[in-house]
């Protein structure tokens, strides 16, 4: 099955691509290290692509593969990995970056190289690394990065003398500024000219039990190193901490050797290569001093939040209305243009007043990425995790599961995905669950369009915050009670458990670059565009060819004798106690295959409904079709049912079956059915 | 079980910016192993530097900032460094 979340998240190459043409397959080179050591920012500085990053450990969760073109028409095929601390595999996206390495991914061969890429700020943790990763025998080159801010803060190392006492290739280099790629290409040059191994020399023998072993109870331990020996045959963790902790203390004791003796080594060698660590960055203790202050802190947190709201409706009002003014003009116009042909409605009335509807978001869309990259490539979301974490404990959760949930408001499908971070199955199985309750911005321009027409806007607090941000933020605030909610109600019964501790590495404060914004804002503005081009020009053409048929003497049938206008008559008493008619009732159905598809749907009909009148836009027309009371059972509806099925595909994949995704779509249906009936009869 | 471990001092303890030295910690190894490969391991030093605002500590482990929950803080035993030398 491919991977789901081409709509979401740009993506790297085809895994076809590994095939290789006539000469064999390219030498495959992978990308390994500690988790926001630069992994992916190295990668699409060497392919050209651009994998998210962001100043948070554990942005990256999938192997993602891509090309690095060399000189003579050569090239390397390069697979950025999820960040690992060790190989024990504890999370899921640590066993993709071990399956990798041992040459058990599927589709993929063993690595013919490795870039070992380091924070050399600090060193000496993340060198620990270095010594079961050379025990692969394979070509490695060292790229201690970041070396600028080493340096900056009062650090160094002499990376010939490590190249020495390694015994391995070491560079320096600052992946974000480009500084020191050239040498990475110089090694990856070395690779190519060395050619792919053959696949039967490529496959260590590993005689050692696998994960998929039914008789390994812990499939936590890997088989990577020497080192491991004691700790594979440790016994499988206890199913129940508190009442196992004692007895379990009998294993402490190879588990700890392991990494002190490796500590040790890690040591003599730092010691012979002259680093000096750094000192902490003066930034990131007066920042830390203010957003995890115990009073500001909080508060912080909730000024930023109501700002990006402002921000999406105050900042993109004037261009949406530029934006849907363009639309319908540039529809008459069109109109005029054109003969009164059969194809002039379906060009003007579906497909322009359909994708046109839903493109006119894109400036919201936009200021909410610009938000949420600001917060990523900050490291400010690393600290909400930490001031998150105790509200999740209660909950049940921990609070790396905040960084999943966060991400979620750009979209489920990479929220599900990074809760592969989440060591707990159980936890992990909550975090997906809830993570489609956050507001993704697919439904943003759903809210949108439905604020701008129901609620007058009014000052609440000053120039802070308007009526309409503030109807918009509460319906925020109403997927998060209905995720924290479910989490606690999961928690109690289906989940039960708790018990995981709570890690977060919080990295030193970034100025976000331009470049890293500009990139995030047009490949978001691509995705958008794309599935407006795609998905909803789809759904608007089938709506369309539905409202002309049957044909009644030769002409188009009035709307509500249609093939589409009989179908919503006959799901219109389901869905008339929500105060929604049929028209509304095909957008809901419509909007199964991806939430602001409805936007599309209504402009298609509304515009062949009244393709005689003049335009007056879509917000006019639904309040000839809705009530307060139905406006506000629609928000209640988008905010709660799981309509979106990239969604439940990912769920199916990420929890191996169809119970998950099932009852996760009856359970929200359920709950937006109840809300939107409760809110139209109480309005 | 040696009953003078109740008698060490725990990072829980320790004031904010006093360099300590870890001596071990008390959990179980499938909770202790993300410590280790993160750094926090016997013998090396951690010096808290802040707390959030709900009393979790922010711990200096070379170099990096580590959060960790005051639960497992309270796992962690700890030394002065003055003994140490002494």
């Amino acid at each position: 099955m491919s991977v789901p979340t081409a709509h979401c998240e740009p993506t790297g190459l085809d895994p076809a691509l590994i095939e290789g043409g006539p000469n064999g397959r390219p030498p495959l080179v992978a990308l390994i290290g500690p988790p926001n050591s630069g992994k992916s920012t190295l990668f699409n500085q060497l392919t050209g692509l651009r994998q998210k990053v962001a100043n948070y450990p554990g942005v990256t969760v999938e192997k993602h593969l891509g090309r690095a073109r060399l000189p003579g028409h050569r090239e390397v095929l390069i697979v950025d990995l999820p960040g690992v601390n060790g190989f024990s595999a504890r999370t899921l996206d640590e066993r993709v970056t071990r399956d990798v390495l041992e040459g058990r991914a599927e589709g993929m061969p063993t690595p013919d190289a490795l870039l070992l890429i380091v924070d050399s700020t600090r060193l000496e943790t993340q060198l620990m690394l270095v010594e079961p990763v050379l025990a692969l025998s394979v070509p490695t080159l060292l790229v201690l990065n970041m070396t600028d801010e080493l340096e900056r803060r009062g650090g160094s190392i002499d990376e010939q003398k490590l190249a020495t006492e390694l015994g391995v290739e070491v560079i320096r280099a600052n992946a974000r500024a480009g500084i020191g790629v050239d040498r990475v290409r110089a090694f990856l040059e070395g690779v190519a000219s060395r050619g792919a191994a053959a696949p039967s020399a490529l496959k260590r023998a590993t005689n050692v039990p696998h994960m998929e072993d039914p008789a390994v109870e812990h499939p936590a331990t890997g088989d990577l190193a020497e080192d491991f020996a004691e700790v594979r045959h440790a016994p499988a963790p206890p199913p129940n901490i508190h009442e196992t902790r004692a007895a379990s203390r009998r294993i402490e004791l190879p588990v700890v050797d392991v990494f002190v003796n490796r500590r040790g080594r890690v040591r003599v060698v730092s010691q012979k290569a002259a680093f000096r660590p750094p000192l902490p960055s003066k930034l990131t203790e007066r920042l830390d001093s203010i957003f995890l202050h115990r009073v500001w802190g909080p508060i912080l947190f909730v000024v930023v939040v109501a700002l990006v709201f402002q921000a999406i409706f105050a900042g993109a009002t004037p261009m949406i209305d530029l934006l849907d003014s363009a639309v319908s003009t540039s529809g008459e116009w069109f109109k005029t243009m054109m003969p009164d042909r059969w194809y002039r409605s379906l060009l003007v009335d579906g497909v322009w007043m359909g994708v046109g509807s839903v493109v006119v978001f894109l400036p919201q869309i936009l200021i909410l990425f610009l938000f949420l990259g600001v917060l990523e490539d900050s490291g400010y979301m690393a600290r909400a995790a930490v001031i998150a974490d105790r509200s999740m404990y209660r909950l049940g959760l921990q609070g790396r599961a905040f960084l999943p949930l966060l991400s979620a408001y750009a979209c489920a499908v990479p929220a599900i995905l990074a809760a592969r971070t989440i060591e707990d199955e159980r936890d992990r199985l909550a975090t997906i669950f809830v993570a489609p309750f956050m507001t993704c911005s697919a439904r943003l321009p759903v809210y949108a369009l439905l604020i701008k027409a129901f609620v007058p806007e009014k000052r609440l607090l000053g120039p802070f915050l308007g009526t309409q941000a503030a109807t918009l933020l509460g319906l925020y605030i109403l997927g998060a009670l209905a995720a924290i909610f479910t989490a606690f109600v999961l928690k109690r019964t289906l989940l039960k458990g708790r018990g995981a501790s709570f890690m977060m590495e919080l990295p030193p404060y970034r100025l976000p670059t331009l470049r890293s914004l500009g990139l995030r804002l047009y490949d978001r503005s691509k995705i958008f565009l794309q599935r407006a081009g795609s998905i909803i020009l789809l759904v608007t053409l089938i709506l369309w060819g539905l409202l002309q048929f049957p044909r009644q003497n030769g002409a188009p049938p009035a709307i509500d004798e249609s093939a589409l206008g009989r179908i919503g008559h006959v799901i219109e008493p389901a869905i008339a106690p929500l105060g929604f008619d049929w028209q509304i009732g095909i957008g809901l159905i419509s909007s199964l295959a991806a939430r602001e598809v409805i936007v599309g749907t209504l402009g298609t009909i509304y515009g062949v409904e009244n393709a005689g009148e003049d335009s007056v836009g879509l917000q006019a027309r639904l309040k000839e079709h809705l009530d307060f009371g139905g406006a506000v059972a629609l928000l209640v509806f988008f905010a709660f049912a799981l309509q979106c099925t990239s969604t439940i595909a990912v769920m199916h994949r990420e929890t191996g079956g169809w119970k998950w995704p099932a009852l996760q779509w009856s359970y929200m249906l359920g709950l937006a059915f109840i809300g939107a009936y409760i809110a139209n009869r109480v309005l | 079980m040696n009953l003078n471990h109740d008698a060490e001092l725990r990072l829980g303890q320790i004031p904010l910016r006093q360099t300590v030295q870890l001596v071990r910690i008390d959990l179980p190894a499938h909770e202790m192993e993300p410590l280790l490969e993160r750094g926090i391991l016997p013998g090396c030093e951690l010096c808290p530097v802040r707390f959030s605002p709900w009393g979790d500590p922010v711990l200096l482990v070379d170099g990096a900032l580590i959060a960790l929950r005051r639960e497992i803080a309270g796992c962690l035993c700890v030394k002065h460094l003055s003994a140490d030398a002494a």
